[in-house]
């Protein structure tokens, strides 16, 4: 018999890529306007940070400017100063939702009559419903420095203060970020519980059978079986939540005000402030220069989360 | 009634004797526009309250062809920005004070001194020192049909009385006032203290003139830039009688004279407190606005009657903003045209002003035998009717308020009906007014001024409601770059 000359690779015979776009033409075509949708929203718009080396004041054609606008955003102390209250508000406001929402998860779970239990978790989510405006007409008039504010009346009738020497809490450099994350911690953390109780569901009874078989109390069954079958969660959202923060803006944009600013001035209020606060015609080239940078910064975190992401999540990034 | 009827067929014979020669009248030299396109915001009739009514109504009195661009009155200025920037002008353009200093200094506006300089309309115009407020180095680049308008004190008469208290004609006087409307029981309610003397919707004004709602307390003083009497620009933050001001301030709000809520106070919630009567002493708009708090004082059952102060003696007036103003574009191929046919009509007296002051006949006004919600007018008497967008209102005006008008209608229907109180604050405010500058921007007002008019208004609040002094906010003034961006600002005004 005659031996073949037997080769262990197959060849693939080349097809042309005209030949392959023919061939899937229905998928092309199906996916063309999501192509079209993607550049025209996506893609096109973002040529406007080509404004950011410019001089443009809105009027005439914009000025290349090259790198001047960054160069004077990086010399301005203001600037930096929203910097770092992005990143201070964002970060503290995450972790006291995240802890918040997790206590208050536990605290749910922990609710036996089912009927109650959804009440009181419908109570919960409803502050999330209402909008940024809204939350703070309603805090400010809590909050008021008279005496028709709720917590200085409160604090007066149990001797904390006296009367004529009330807290303006959201005008104080003092009070205003207390103020600003308790009423951040009553607006999200109730709508931040979802993802921990539907987590919670998910644990496997057994788990608790067995450790009540070894002699587990509530607070032990808490502690080594929800606390850590919650715990990649927690770290899940907060690193998702991690990648948002510096898009802060309606929260801080409706709460602050002029005593506070300093505090409370974050980059997107910057930007705002740059744009609508000169009592003039704005370069809108630098305050497209914040933007970008806020952008990149932005970006960084997401690549940085993704990196942590796959690193906690067997793998699994964000994007 | 009988008068009021006589008095509408006066009207109407006054429209037809001035309406057809108003247009041919025309300077043989002008030429006529076949078209004119005009770029408006929401205080020209919408679409929904008779726009189109209201056009038609236009191109019949001038035989021109009228194109309206009207985008939604909250992005107007973002719409104004991106027209400019594409290239494609409109003939006319309504801007407010700050964008008109800012596109006539980037040359995008034309030049109308000499047309208005040779038109009759600078004869009509009463005041001539509205359009000179318009003037930048002498040359005039738009024309506002309206005054300004600005705020005057207003004082609820029943407290004074309650105190034993004169309106107050100087500082000194006015300080009396607010200690007796904070210390003592100034709405007779039996409790001393229990109110506080003024109220503020912000310590100082987001734009010009910043210093409206507080005129007792700054005086003098001027937060932002000016040109002073030697005709050099300055910027008044940096003056001894802003430090003196913001000392003022202070006192006050320590002594609890100032509403503590100022700082986050909004004009409703001003308004609000005053109806409520929590206190006495409200700057706020002069003519028409004195009507609606007497009315809402009195739907609270509150004394209503105010009286409108005149500046006092340190004041010496008080601040008219700057109207927004019609302008024609350097894109307008025939703009002597457009100035005769468009800007100079629309303050006629006759026809054309009452279409602009009123609207447009059956759509806006009738004179009809009607009811209109629920009010019964008889044949010939002049009348508001409902408003088209929101049902259950009248319409009160068109886009010329006539108690605002800087030239007079030849025969105004609604004269006689300005409720008493609008008109004596109106006369208070004019009898004691000033004119606010318009400041020229430049580039480094672009670049400059968002940090420093933060850095001003956090330091005005931090010493009247944080308790910084004086000497701490210039400390911090000129720590924070404040001093220097002022200087820089200051240089390049003065360089223009």
């Amino acid at each position: 018999m005659k031996k073949k000359n037997v080769n262990n690779s197959v060849a693939v015979r080349k097809v042309p890529l005209s030949a392959r776009i023919y061939k899937y033409r229905w998928f092309y075509l199906m996916f063309l306007p999501v192509l079209i949708f993607g550049i025209l929203f996506y893609y096109m718009p973002m040529l406007g940070v080509l404004l950011s080396f410019t001089k443009y004041n809105g009027i005439k054609d914009p000025t290349f400017v090259g790198m001047d606008n960054f160069e004077r955003m990086f010399s301005m102390p203001k600037f930096w100063e929203a910097f770092w209250n992005t990143l201070e508000l964002s970060i503290i406001k995450l972790l006291l939702n995240t802890g918040m929402a997790v206590i208050l998860s536990l605290l749910l779970n922990e609710i036996i009559n089912l009927k109650l239990k959804k009440l009181a978790q419908t109570i919960i989510y409803l502050p999330h419903f209402m909008s940024w405006v809204v939350t703070a007409s309603v805090w400010g008039m809590i909050l008021s420095p008279t005496s028709e504010g709720l917590v200085n009346t409160f604090l007066i009738s149990i001797g904390v203060l006296e009367k004529g020497s009330e807290v303006y809490f959201l005008g104080s450099v003092k009070w205003w970020r207390f103020a600003y994350y308790v009423i951040n911690i009553w607006k999200d953390t109730g709508w931040g519980t979802i993802i921990f109780m539907a987590t919670l569901s998910g644990i496997n009874p057994e788990l608790y059978e067995a450790a009540a078989i070894d002699g587990a109390g509530r607070w032990k069954k808490m502690r080594y079986v929800t606390f850590p079958a919650l715990l990649n969660t927690i770290i899940t959202v907060l690193i998702l939540n991690l990648a948002k923060v510096m898009n802060l803006f309606e929260s801080v944009f409706v709460l602050q005000n002029d005593a506070v600013v300093s505090t409370a001035q974050v980059l997107q209020t910057y930007i705002y402030a740059q744009t609508f606060n000169g009592s003039g015609i704005p370069n809108y080239g630098y305050s497209t220069a914040v933007g970008l940078f806020r952008s990149l910064v932005g970006c960084a975190l997401v690549l940085v989360c993704n990196y942590l992401s796959k690193k906690v999540r067997e793998g699994r990034g964000i994007v | 009634m009988l008068k009021r009827r006589m008095l509408a067929l006066a009207a109407t014979a006054a429209m037809v004797a001035t309406s057809v020669p108003m247009v041919a009248m025309a300077d043989e030299e002008v030429e006529k526009p076949e078209k004119i396109t005009i770029m408006v915001d929401g205080t020209v009739f919408t679409q929904a309250n008779g726009r189109a009514e209201f056009e038609a109504r236009w191109e019949e009195l001038t035989g021109i062809d009228l194109e309206i661009i009207q985008p939604d009155h909250d992005a107007y200025y973002d719409v104004v920005g991106q027209t400019m920037a594409g290239g494609d002008w409109p003939d006319v353009i309504i801007l407010s004070s700050t964008y008109y200093a800012g596109y006539a200094a980037e040359g995008v506006l034309w030049d109308m001194s000499e047309a208005y300089e040779n038109s009759s309309l600078m004869e009509r115009i009463e005041d001539q020192s509205v359009i000179d407020g318009l003037r930048m180095d002498g040359a005039l680049y738009g024309i506002s049909p309206t005054r300004g308008n600005g705020c005057v004190t207003y004082v609820k008469k029943a407290w004074l009385d309650n105190c034993g208290l004169e309106a107050p004609t100087n500082y000194e006087e006015y300080l009396n006032m607010l200690n007796a409307f904070t210390t003592g029981d100034p709405d007779g309610n039996g409790v001393d203290g229990d109110t506080y003397a003024v109220s503020a919707a912000g310590l100082i004004g987001g734009e010009a003139p910043y210093v409206n709602y507080l005129p007792e307390f700054y005086q003098d003083a001027y937060p932002s830039f000016y040109k002073n009497e030697e005709g050099v620009w300055v910027d008044g933050f940096t003056e001894d009688a802003m430090k003196e001001a913001l000392q003022r301030l202070q006192d006050a709000y320590e002594a609890g004279y100032i509403d503590k809520e100022s700082l986050t106070n909004g004009t409703k919630d001003c308004r609000n407190k005053f109806y409520e009567d929590k206190f006495g002493v409200f700057t706020y708009w002069a003519g028409t606005w004195a009507t609606n708090l007497k009315t809402n004082l009195e739907a609270n059952e509150v004394d209503s009657e105010l009286i409108a102060l005149p500046a006092i003696e340190e004041t010496g007036a008080y601040f008219e903003r700057v109207a927004p103003t019609w302008c024609i574009t350097e894109g307008c191929e025939n703009p002597e045209g457009v100035f005769k046919y468009f800007i100079e009509t629309m303050l006629d007296g006759g026809d054309m002003q009452f279409l602009w002051t009123y609207g447009v006949e059956g759509v806006h006004w009738s004179t009809a035998a009607e009811e209109v919600l629920g009010v019964t007018y008889e044949e010939g008497e002049f009348h508001m009717l409902e408003n088209l967008e929101t049902e259950g209102t009248l319409y009160t005006k068109a886009h010329i308020d006539p108690m605002l008008a800087v030239a007079p209608l030849d025969y105004d229907p609604k004269a006689d009906a300005i409720p008493e109180e609008s008109r004596i604050s109106t006369e208070v405010f004019n009898s004691t007014k000033k004119q606010a500058q318009l400041v020229v921007s430049t580039d480094e007002m672009s670049m400059l001024n968002g940090d420093l008019t933060t850095l001003k208004n956090e330091i005005v609040a931090l010493v009247v409601t944080n308790g910084m002094t004086v000497e701490e906010a210039y400390e911090k003034f000129e720590a924070d770059g404040g001093a220097a961006w002022s200087q820089e600002i200051v240089d390049s005004l003065n360089a223009k």
